[in-house]
């Protein structure tokens, strides 16, 4: 018999015994319905991670940092290393073909002054290439430019808020403000930064809106005086991201010649970061994964069970069937569509109310509810898994009865 | 009318020989048949009868290929079917064997179409075709304008008819019917024992179980099966064909 014909047989059948079919499905409207908003809620926690990341470097951001050497006795061979410098970001850009940018940052706390008002914050020594890396622009003014770097110009650009913090109202272009005694004009003010996770009212990019920005020459020559230039950390941006490992196990070969075998530094490759933070949120997820698959097994056997006990009322048709000529297979196929039919309405309303739970759940907790193909793809396989799995052993049963018993059965 | 014969076939259509049938095994065992032998021509309008336990359903289970021997051998057109597969079995109940039951045994969540399509389902036919030879069966019983109705809204003569019009929708050489008239009162018996003389004037093979004499008066042999065994294969006394 054709496969259409086992569904017309088999919707006849549902069409009778709504309330028997109702009830088979409920459990897996359920199972369907929270891998379905965990499948959502998942795929929108990461999208927003990503999103997040993407507000400073992205996922294509190598980031270098100094790490200090753990050992108590300090050998002269960690001596002749002077952690991370700006020759060693140099060396980056020549010779790591994937690097696209390579924007060494040194930074240091210092009392900043406006007339009489004086506070101690981060000041940050950087290059031209620190706006693009950042996705950090001007709001007025500009950042700083290669002629900057060059000419170790006491210029500086302030984020959104610490210009408000020494200036208030006042317009701060071309004024001075006073950094450690030495007076940097104000060529900048920045754009304001900002990221909210959920509902929450804290801006997670507010750190960038505090800092002052100077020239990484002007920065090291003017406070630290540091002949051999080092920097706090390098930010290295790759091509692409796949070429991510490529690029971190070059800049460690670099750098580990360049500091004598000392391993002074640290490698951060974002999108290992972003991976091993999704395997560490992997036991939250399975969690809904293993309840959603309970319940889903709870339909299943729920299914199997009310099949088993309307198989009575049903010995008398698969004899009739098989008298006419049904063969074995026949008679299972229906049985097994029969099921499958039956899951795939519970894995449909189980689609909608998962869908509606994820909105909900999202709306809740504020982050941006979306729907994906991955979530019906989730919904589908497992209602038909569920149907053909536990159809299995009625459909086989059904199908080895003997005709002339099933067809005196009462 | 009837499925064509294989060309070379000449024999009888039905030859039964030594036929045994044993239920169970060990001390339960019971002997349904007992080695039954018999011819059955192309064309016969034969009446199988017996008291209750005679083994009569039994045999018939064994002539429409719901069941096998367990013992001897059964021809169907020449053909051995003892040792056939349960697939090739099936077959031959769609194509060349056509149930009538006492108790009519209908779908009873499927129209009357559906019912009398079923066959067909299994034999692979088109959807347009189907539906055109079903609609034909069922005007023949003159039905065919109840096709939409559920076996529950019609009367049991009515029911009896579509289950006629289900088993010859198939176009099978042999009808078997197992007490066809016994749900039935007598008129609407004997309108249902009407039709069956008519298809077997149209040159079908009918075999029709029953103990009622009267029924069987209308066959041209008769069968008589006691305790598993054959009392008697005479002609009837009844209108047989061109009679």
């Amino acid at each position: 018999m054709k496969l259409r014909e086992s569904i017309v047989d088999g919707l006849v059948d549902v069409r009778t015994h709504k309330m028997r079919t109702f009830l088979q499905t409920l459990g897996v409207i359920l199972g369907v319905a929270s891998l379905v908003a965990v499948q959502g809620l998942v795929d929108s926690g990461r999208r927003q991670a990503t999103k997040f990341f993407s507000e400073f470097g992205g996922l294509t951001k190598i980031l270098v940092v100094n790490k200090p050497v753990k050992e108590t006795v300090v050998t002269a061979r960690q001596m002749a290393s002077d952690g991370l410098t700006w020759s060693d970001a140099l060396a980056i850009k020549q010779e790591v073909p994937f690097a696209t940018q390579v924007d060494p940052i040194a930074q240091a706390e210092l009392p900043i002054r406006y007339g009489d008002y004086e506070r101690t914050n981060d000041v940050t020594g950087a290059t031209p290439d620190y706006t693009s890396v950042y996705k950090f622009y001007p709001a007025r003014g500009r950042f700083l430019i290669p002629d900057d770097i060059e000419s170790h110009s006491r210029v500086c650009v302030l984020g959104d808020t610490a210009a408000r913090f020494y200036f208030g109202n006042e317009d701060p272009l071309g004024k001075i403000l006073t950094i450690s005694d030495v007076g940097f004009k104000v060529v900048g003010v920045m754009k304001r930064k900002e990221f909210y996770f959920g509902k929450g009212d804290h801006n997670a990019l507010e750190w960038m809106n505090r800092q002052t920005f100077v020239p990484l020459s002007a920065m090291i020559t003017r406070f630290s005086g540091d002949p051999r230039r080092r920097v706090q950390y390098i930010n290295v941006m790759v091509d692409k991201v796949e070429n991510n490992p490529k690029a971190a196990m070059a800049i460690k070969s670099i750098l580990l010649r360049r500091h004598a075998g000392v391993p002074d530094f640290e490698v951060i490759n974002r999108a290992e970061r972003l991976r091993q933070r999704a395997e560490q949120n992997q036991a939250f997820d399975i969690v809904f994964l293993v309840s959603g698959i309970i319940s889903l097994i709870v339909g299943g056997i729920v299914i199997m069970n009310i099949m088993l006990a309307s198989f009575q009322e049903r010995i008398r048709e698969v004899g009739i069937r098989k008298a006419l000529g049904a063969l074995g297979t026949d008679i299972a196929a229906q049985f097994l569509v029969e099921s499958i039919l039956v899951t795939s309405i519970g894995g449909t309303l189980g689609l909608a109310l998962g869908v509606g739970f994820a909105q909900a759940i999202s709306a809740l907790i504020g982050q941006p509810a979306i729907i994906t193909m991955k979530m019906a793809l989730v919904g589908v396989i497992a209602s038909v898994t569920v149907g053909l799995f536990f159809g299995l052993y009625p459909a086989i049963k059904a199908s080895r009865l003997n005709p002339v018993e099933a067809l005196r059965y009462e | 009318m009837a499925t064509p014969l294989p060309e070379d076939f000449k024999g009888p259509i039905i030859r039964l020989e030594g036929v045994r049938k044993i239920y169970g095994d060990g001390d339960d065992q019971v002997q349904a048949l007992r080695g039954i032998s018999l011819d059955l021509t192309a064309g016969d309008y034969a009446a199988i009868m017996g008291p209750s336990g005679s083994g009569k359903s039994t045999l018939m289970h064994i002539l429409g290929c719901l069941d096998v021997p367990t013992d001897g051998e059964y021809h169907l057109a020449g053909t051995p079917v003892s040792r056939m597969s349960s697939r090739q079995l099936a077959r031959i109940r769609n194509r060349r064997v056509g149930f009538v039951f006492q108790t009519f045994n209908l779908l009873p969540r499927c129209s009357i179409l559906r019912n009398v399509e079923l066959p067909m389902l299994y034999g692979g036919a088109g959807r347009a075709e189907r539906r055109r030879r079903a609609l034909e069966a069922l005007g023949k019983v003159g039905l065919a304008e109840r096709a939409r109705a559920l076996p529950s809204q019609l009367s049991g003569g009515q029911r009896q008819r579509v289950a006629i019009a289900r088993a010859l929708v198939n176009t099978p050489s042999i009808i078997l019917a197992d007490e066809p008239t016994g749900n039935l009162d007598t008129k609407t018996g004997q309108d249902i024992l009407a039709l069956f003389g008519d298809l077997h004037r149209q040159g079908h093979t009918v075999i029709l179980v029953t103990h009622d004499p009267n029924v069987a008066a209308r066959a041209n042999r008769v069968v008589r099966i006691v305790d598993g065994l054959v009392a008697s294969a005479a002609d009837g006394d009844g209108g047989g064909a061109g009679h």
